[in-house]
């Protein structure tokens, strides 16, 4: 099952005991991820595929989103890292950068922004410090932005309430 | 005792090893004694002597470090990180006699003027107060001599060092400081950094012209190893010692070739400046580079 994962056709993603240097990479990451894991942040493969993470990110204190656990799933794809992963939130959250399907507007995370320098550790401290400041001039979510600028308490009412929600 | 000593001096042999300015004009004169030298000491200690090798060079990589941010000039004062490890020549003094020898003989048109002007920049007391002020003469000699014993192997277990010198612990160095008097050693640090820590000084007439000093320093491969990672950050394999040489962009990113190439044929961005690769020349590259250069493909 392992080493079959090129040959079968339905897995598309590279078989784990044959490392290609994304595989090398990723495994490094993920001891590294172990060893001294950003604050408030877990990742990690979601089962034997090397290339499907799933991450845990914790709402900071001081911001509407206090208290909530958001889960979020992490793509690599097969030329990582020198192209970005895919980051999407699987837990609902109101913010201007993350839309109602999860997608992220992070801009690292954009292919031209991206650099293979760039470890997930530093995508998962990017997206932490989104949480803290949203960047209401790149919105995946224009209404929620507008909101931010022109209401911010209103804004932080209704981030709060979805944390209660959906994240908790 | 006698043992510790040796294999002190051992590494007092194999610190030698980085400094540059007796580099290129030594190396068909140490060559002989190197030889005659070696037998000695690779039937007696082969096996420790790598162990204290790579103890030894990581020091020099950490002294270089600093030395490497400071002028010439201030030598003497940059070289303070050393003299520990150099005071243990002094204990060993018999064995610094024979090898004080050995330079005199075959070394004769560089050793006299060279000593001749290690004795001028030494104050007396210097002299007075050590119990064997011979051993300094004997130590530049030594310097120069098994520069070029650990040259010829150099590359081969380069990358070993790289590798041992990370994971080697300081409880080597205290071995090795241990047996020397505290007498000397204040005496000895302010003597011995100027005139042993450099063949020549900046401003010495003796001092050929078309040595390149800090540049054969920058241009060492162990050098690199001290700032550079010992693997691709990018794929994370093993850098072999080509990748380390390899500089492709000023900032100083690191990577190894295979992910150069292909960062090349995709964006050509260095991925630690995000600026691209092409706008700062392929000069820098070739030079450094040569023949590993050739895997890339121009533009």
């Amino acid at each position: 099952m392992m080493n079959s994962g090129s040959l079968t056709g339905g897995r598309s993603w590279p078989s784990r005991t044959s490392l290609t240097s994304s595989g090398k990479r990723i495994q490094k990451e993920m001891a590294e991820l172990n060893t001294d894991p950003p604050a408030d942040c877990s990742a990690g493969p979601k089962g034997d595929n090397l290339y499907h993470w799933v991450a845990t990110l914790f709402g900071p204190q001081g911001t509407p989103y206090d208290g909530g656990i958001y889960f979020l799933d992490i793509t690599f794809p097969a030329n990582y890292p020198f192209k970005p992963p895919k980051v999407v939130f699987k837990t609902r959250i109101y913010h201007c950068n993350v839309d109602s399907t999860g997608n992220v507007s992070l801009d690292i995370l954009e292919e031209n922004s991206w650099s293979p320098a760039l470890t997930i550790s530093k995508v998962l401290l990017a997206l932490r410090s989104i949480f803290t400041n949203p960047n209401p001039y790149k919105p995946q979510v224009p209404g929620i932005a507008h909101l931010y600028l022109v209401d911010r308490s209103k804004h932080d009412a209704l981030a709060a309430e979805w944390t209660q929600r959906f994240a908790k | 005792m006698n043992q510790p000593l040796k294999e002190g001096r051992t590494r007092q042999s194999s610190f030698r090893v980085i400094y540059p300015p007796m580099g290129y004009d030594s190396i068909p004169i140490a060559a002989s004694n190197a030889k005659e030298f070696g037998k000695k000491k690779r039937v007696n200690r082969a096996a420790k002597l790598k162990q204290s090798k790579l103890d030894v060079r990581r020091e020099q990589w950490l002294s270089q470090v600093k030395n490497k941010g400071c002028k010439e000039e201030t030598n003497g004062v940059s070289g303070v990180k050393m003299p520990a490890e150099r005071n243990d020549i002094n204990p060993s003094g018999e064995e610094n006699e024979g090898l004080r020898n050995l330079c005199s003989d075959s070394e004769s048109p560089f050793n006299s003027p060279m000593s001749s002007v290690f004795g001028s920049n030494r104050s007396p007391s210097h002299f007075t107060s050590n119990s064997s002020s011979s051993s300094s003469s004997g130590g530049c000699c030594s310097e120069s001599m098994t520069e070029e014993d650990d040259g010829d192997n150099e590359c081969l277990d380069d990358w070993e060092a790289i590798a041992d010198a990370l994971a080697a612990d300081d409880i080597k160095n205290d071995n090795l400081e241990s047996p020397e008097p505290d007498s000397v050693t204040a005496t000895m640090e302010a003597s011995q950094d100027d005139c042993c820590a450099r063949a020549w000084r900046a401003d010495d007439v003796f001092r050929p012209q078309s040595l390149p000093n800090l540049l054969k320093q920058n241009s060492f491969p162990c050098f690199k190893n001290v700032c550079s990672p010992s693997t691709c950050p990018i794929c994370c394999e093993d850098l072999d010692l080509t990748d380390t040489s390899f500089l492709p962009c000023p900032c100083g990113y690191r990577l190894c070739l295979f992910c150069h190439k292909r960062i090349l044929e995709d964006d050509g961005r260095c991925p630690g400046c995000r600026k691209q690769y092409d706008h700062h020349g392929p000069g820098n590259l070739s030079s450094k580079m040569g023949r590993s250069y050739s895997m890339i493909p121009r533009r």
